[in-house]
């Protein structure tokens, strides 16, 4: 724990701490702070049912499950707050890429600032954040917590992750959208490196949900230019099969087709009125949060 | 199909290739592995991108390559040919018997070797190859043919064997060496046999009645070997024959040596022509000789004494050494041997044809005019040796012993010289039948004169047995009396020459060349029957001089110039006869024969008065006298340059399986008949590799 918390940037941390996220839309839940919502007044939200163990409360006991069903269930409760918001964060093993070449951060170092900048943020504006981190299936879910003290779990969460296994976001997401609360905001952190999956048809499902969902396409500049030389064998971080090329054959092709697919990307998100936010590992963290809060806040002062 | 090298050193050039490869492996980049989050999109990426860097450097190098490649090849004038090019030896275990031609043409030089030292490296390198089940035996093909090694599967064995054979100077005789094989082959254990001839096809030793022999057993295959390819010039000529005559002077000799040089190239050959006595050069003539042609030069060499003497004949150097030289023995000391027939002896000594012949050639009884006599009635003629002579004169002969005129004609054939004298005796029917060999005219009948005698017209003296007449002699003979004569009538196709006429307009002298010898026809008689001639003085110096002149043939004198492998016989009577070879080892005459002629050049004959005990002698033994010398010389029909066509050989041998091939040494040069010749496509494809390349770097 103690080694995570000092790979996080404190300067980020710090910076991004003045700047405050705003729900564009609004959310149902107490709005305690800045934010708006259609219920007034705060109220313990029933979360979910939990085994009785000992230790527990017994005023928390459902008498009512019990008379149902004869086993002891004890009601949990969210604590109240003005967003739930859920990240998700793509814990493939392509998200590992190290650069050969340059000392830029790996996607995972990035997204892993991202995600704590995120969830500092959020935390420090008393809403909710939860993190789910998933490559072919969901690898680790920490449900959204309003506490101060929650963001402890989201960074041991963050410390824990060692990238592997393919990406499946469109059955994950699939997954997901029926247990996500309704009405909430879904971060989507990923270098969407993936093949043949219907993204699209995932995104719709969520933002039919009345989920707010926001994209954070990560990807390192090596992967955009191709900048390699000579003749190289690419083994893949997933289960792509290995190839040996001389890259500058194909670095045009690659470059263009890299390219389509982040246009694709933000083509379709604009379609679905997903915020969609491209982010190069080469730039500093901090000036791409910055630019998309400002966005964001001159969006809803409109 | 095969592929021949004109100039195979080029080939070394291949070798280049390594320069390309190599600089592809130093200028190659290091191939960097690296895990990648994107692949596949780069797999989708090279679909669709056509640039392809890496075949291209694979393609441009295997240009580069090729383009070297060719080049080193196109260098070394490579020859296409469809004939196929087989294994020389068997690979499973065979029978083969090796047919080498050893004769003197397979001498003739190939660079620093000869065509028989390669067929014998050619044969040698072929038995490394061999199957060690397989035998071998070896049969060498000079007159006359002889197996040199029996069947042996020892390897080692058959190589130390080969490595003692030298071509020998004899001729070749393939019939009766393939004859040879075919019965060894009959005695083979392998079932796979095969004959391997390795000659160079010289016609001489192909003659028919050879290969008339042949029994043919079974079709055995045989490969023929061609090394005459390999030979690096042409016999530019040879020294044909010799022929050595003395002329007697009044005081000393001279010795004639009348060369033969043919010329077998194609163009007019300035050769150098060198007359060696004793070893030391005496003459030297330039000869301008045609192609094709021969011509004959004659040396005139005065004797200061009267010693034997060992020459030989030189031409300048050519391909094949072994004709171009040739040796003669010479043996001045030795008297004219003349048997005189006298065909009406008398009780009265002078009234005998023979007395006044006999006193005119030797007139002191002692050899002071190198012509010793022996008289004989026609009687004891059979019993006479006449190759012990070199001149027979039939004085007034009415007719020989029967079938006597065929050992004349041998005789005279042989290089002796034959007198007739006539007389009352002579019996003109007889001659005229029986002697129409070896006489040039017929006789007709005689002629007596009923008014004045007849004289000799002696206008022209330009008969070499008149030059030596002075003018006073000559006019003393002008004045003699010829009573009686017999005319003669021309023969049809027979030469002669007219020596000497008689006042009435015919002929008293006639002579005409047969074979290497004379005969001569004095038209009246040697006794004073008919004339007064043999009490003149004239008649002493005529009868020698004509002797002498008629006794030029000289083999009857020194009568041993040999061919290789000729016998060399010599009659014992009291003592015991060595012979010294060339090569300087001494043998034994066993039963007056010596056989071992095949070395050549002057074999020295030494006389022992004992009887011998060894048959050859590290030393010459004390005693031993020199008695003479006789020569050694090739056959000299081998020394034609023809050589047999591959369609003459298939008639030959008709039945059998023949192969021909091309030996291939390193030495061998295809010629460009040989095939096809690539030089020019390769170098056309090295100018297409180029653009290639040039082409495939600019787009790089």
């Amino acid at each position: 724990m103690k080694n995570s918390a000092q790979t996080f940037d404190a300067k980020v941390l710090s910076r991004i701490s003045t700047l405050k996220m705003t729900a564009m839309n609004l959310v149902e839940g107490l709005l305690t702070g800045q934010h708006r919502s259609r219920h007034k007044g705060s109220s313990v939200e029933f979360a979910e049912y939990k085994d009785y163990s000992p230790g527990d409360e017994i005023r928390h006991i459902d008498w009512k499950v019990v008379g149902k069903t004869d086993k002891y269930h004890v009601k949990q409760f969210e604590q109240s707050t003005n967003l739930k918001c859920t990240i998700l964060l793509d814990a493939s093993g392509s998200m590992n890429y190290q650069s050969p070449l340059n000392g830029h951060a790996s996607k995972m170092e990035y997204a892993r600032n991202l995600v704590a900048a995120l969830s500092y943020l959020l935390l420090k504006q008393f809403d909710a954040v939860g993190l789910t981190l998933f490559n072919d299936q969901v690898v680790e879910h920490i449900p959204p917590r309003s506490k101060a003290s929650h963001l402890q779990h989201i960074l041991h969460g963050l410390a824990n992750i060692s990238p592997q296994g393919t990406t499946r976001i469109s059955e994950v997401l699939g997954g997901l959208a029926e247990r996500l609360p309704r009405r909430s905001m879904l971060i989507l952190v990923s270098d969407f490196l993936v093949q043949n999956q219907d993204l699209q048809k995932s995104l719709k499902l969520l933002c039919s949900r009345g989920l707010e969902v926001v994209l954070f396409h990560v990807l390192h500049p090596d992967e955009i230019h191709l900048p390699f030389e000579g003749d190289m064998v690419f083994e893949s971080l997933e289960d792509d099969p290995t190839i040996g090329l001389d890259p500058q054959d194909i670095r045009e092709e690659y470059q263009n087709a890299i390219q389509n697919h982040i246009n694709s990307f933000r083509k379709d998100c604009n379609g679905l009125g997903v915020d969609y936010i491209f982010l190069d590992t080469s730039e500093p963290l901090d000036q791409a949060l910055s630019y998309y809060l400002l966005k964001r806040k001159s969006l809803i002062k409109l | 199909m095969s592929l021949n090298f004109s100039s195979p050193l080029f080939l070394f050039g291949l070798l280049g290739i390594s320069i390309p490869v190599l600089i592809h492996l130093l200028t190659r980049r290091q191939q960097k592995q690296i895990r990648f989050s994107a692949v596949y999109l780069l797999a989708q990426s090279q679909k669709r991108s056509t640039r392809k860097s890496r075949p291209n450097r694979l393609l441009l190098l295997l240009a580069r390559c090729l383009a070297i490649a060719l080049f080193s090849l196109a260098l070394a004038n490579p020859l296409f040919s469809f004939r196929q090019s087989e294994a020389f030896l068997p690979t499973s275990p065979a029978s083969i018997v090796f047919v080498l031609d050893d004769s003197y043409s397979m001498g003739t030089r190939s660079k620093e070797k000869t065509l028989f030292d390669h067929a014998v490296e050619y044969i040698a390198k072929g038995l490394q190859q061999a199957p060690d089940s397989s035998e071998f035996s070896l049969v060498l093909a000079s007159s006359p043919a002889r197996v040199e090694q029996d069947w042996t599967s020892d390897k080692l064995t058959f190589a130390n064997k080969l490595k003692t054979q030298t071509a020998s100077y004899r001729t070749t005789n393939i019939g009766d060496a393939i004859d040879k094989s075919i019965k060894l082959l009959e005695s083979a254990k392998q079932k796979k046999k095969k004959i391997i001839l390795l000659t160079d096809l010289d016609k001489n030793g192909w003659k028919e009645e050879f290969f008339f022999k042949i029994e043919y057993l079974s079709p055995y295959p045989i490969q023929i070997l061609n090394f005459s390819r390999l030979q690096s010039g042409n016999n530019k000529g040879m020294v044909q024959s010799i022929q050595i005559a003395q002329e007697f002077l009044t005081r000393s000799r001279l010795l004639r040596v009348k060369a033969q040089i043919k010329n077998f190239s194609s163009t007019v050959s300035r050769m150098p022509l060198s007359l060696f006595l004793e070893g030391k050069l005496v003459k030297e003539e330039f000869l301008d000789i045609s192609p094709g042609q021969t011509l004959v030069q004659k040396f005139s060499y005065p004797l200061k004494r009267n010693q034997p003497l060992n020459g030989k004949v030189q031409i300048s150097d050519d391909a094949l050494p072994a004709d171009n030289s040739r040796y003669f023995p010479f043996h001045p000391s030795q008297n004219i041997q003349v048997l005189v027939v006298d065909g009406d002896p008398k009780t009265i000594s002078h009234q005998s044809e023979s007395f006044y012949l006999e006193r005119a050639l030797n007139p002191f009884s002692v050899s002071l005019s190198h012509i010793d006599p022996t008289i004989s009635t026609l009687s004891e003629l059979p019993l006479r040796n006449l190759s012990d002579f070199s001149v027979v004169i039939l004085a007034n002969v009415r007719e020989l012993p029967s079938d006597y005129e065929l050992e004349l004609e041998k005789f005279v054939l042989n290089g002796g010289a034959l007198l007739f004298g006539m007389g009352d005796q002579v019996n003109a029917k007889y001659f005229n039948e029986r002697l129409g060999n070896l006489l040039p005219v017929k006789l007709e009948s005689q002629y007596q004169t009923r008014e004045g005698a007849l004289h000799l017209l002696l206008k022209n003296n330009t008969h070499p047995v008149m030059q030596a007449f002075s003018p006073k002699a000559l006019e003393e003979m002008r004045e003699i009396n010829f009573y009686s004569m017999y005319t003669m009538q021309a023969r049809e196709h027979k030469k002669f020459k007219v020596g000497t006429w008689f006042s009435n307009q015919h002929p008293a002298v006639i002579e005409s060349e047969m074979g290497k010898g004379i005969v001569v026809l004095f038209l009246s008689s040697l006794d004073r029957d008919w004339n007064d001639f043999p009490i003149q003085p004239t008649y002493l110096p005529w009868i020698q001089r004509w002797t002498q002149y008629a006794a030029r043939g000289l083999e009857n004198i020194s009568r041993q110039d040999l061919l290789v492998g000729e016998p060399f016989r010599q009659s014992a009577r009291d003592s015991s006869w060595l012979v010294r070879t060339p090569d300087g080892t001494l043998h034994h005459l066993e039963n007056d024969i010596f056989r071992d002629t095949f070395q050549l050049g002057v074999y020295h004959l030494f006389s022992l008065p004992g009887a011998a005990d060894q048959k050859v002698l590290a030393k010459l033994p004390q005693g031993a006298e020199p008695a003479g010398t006789f020569t050694v010389n090739i056959d000299t029909r081998e020394s034609e340059p023809g050589k047999i066509s591959q369609k003459e050989i298939e008639d030959f041998l008709a039945g059998l399986e023949l192969e021909f091939l091309e030996p291939q040494t390193q030495t061998a040069r295809p010629q460009t008949s040989d095939g096809v010749p690539l030089a020019t496509p390769f170098l056309l494809m090295v100018a297409g590799m180029l653009l290639a390349e040039g082409w495939m770097v600019r787009k790089e």
